[in-house]
């Protein structure tokens, strides 16, 4: 896989956490309910994603993904997408703020090149800009 | 674009390590579909959050995962294995 071959693409972190904006990119599948689900029935996978407001209600969020079981998930978003948990260390103080947008996409895919060069990159850019995110947290299922 | 700092919560390490993360945690023996834990275990996902992000801060081999034990969580789970 060329992954291992490239660099370790790490950007280092010189700030405070207390100073610290904090986005949250999960590739289990989460999105808002009034949102389009993602569509498990390519078997190519989906490279789409969803924004995830900041002040979005954990009860307004579901799991679209058929390569885990979601069914705790479904119960509380939080254990994938911790928007709760963010939410109580913004409150103890231990970062500063949560970011404008989150993101949410399905890490299935049979299209790594896609993933990788296209979708990726776009999660990206939607965390550096308008987001006004210091740092992100990545989870899967 | 400078990028972002980041770190990833996994419960899959050795599939995550082929994508040599910048940082990552793994919390042992969680099963998948559990990255912060179970339902409603508030305290258990704040703590998990919490020492992801702690990550940012410390001194870590880029492309390492860094495995935590958490009793708390009360169950082990076998992570998936790669296929070599």
């Amino acid at each position: 896989m060329s992954f291992s071959r490239k660099c370790v693409p790490f950007t280092p972190f010189d700030g405070e956490l207390a100073k610290s904006t904090v986005a949250l990119v999960t590739a289990g599948g989460v999105h808002l309910k009034e949102q389009d689900g993602f569509n498990i029935a390519d078997e190519l996978g989906d490279l789409t994603y969803r924004i995830i407001p900041e002040d979005v209600n954990a009860g307004d969020l579901m799991v679209t993904h058929h390569h885990y079981d979601h069914s705790d998930a479904d119960q509380d978003i939080n254990v994938v997408f911790p928007i709760d948990a963010l939410r109580a260390l913004q409150q103890e103080g231990f970062i500063r703020g949560i970011a404008r947008k989150h993101v949410g996409y399905m890490g299935y895919t049979m299209q790594l090149k896609a993933m990788y060069e296209g979708t990726a990159r776009e999660i990206a850019n939607e965390i550096d800009k308008g987001s006004r995110a210091d740092v992100a947290v990545l989870t899967g299922g | 674009m400078k990028g972002i700092p980041t770190v990833l919560i996994t419960v899959s390490p050795e599939v995550s390590a082929q994508m040599r993360p910048p940082r990552a945690l793994y919390p042992n023996g969680f099963k998948i579909g559990n990255s912060l834990g179970k339902p409603n275990m508030r305290e258990l996902q704040v703590q998990v959050l919490r020492d992801a992000l702690s990550l940012l801060t410390q001194n870590t081999r880029p492309g390492k995962i860094i495995k935590r034990d958490y009793p708390d969580y009360g169950e082990y789970h076998e992570p998936p294995r790669v296929k070599t």
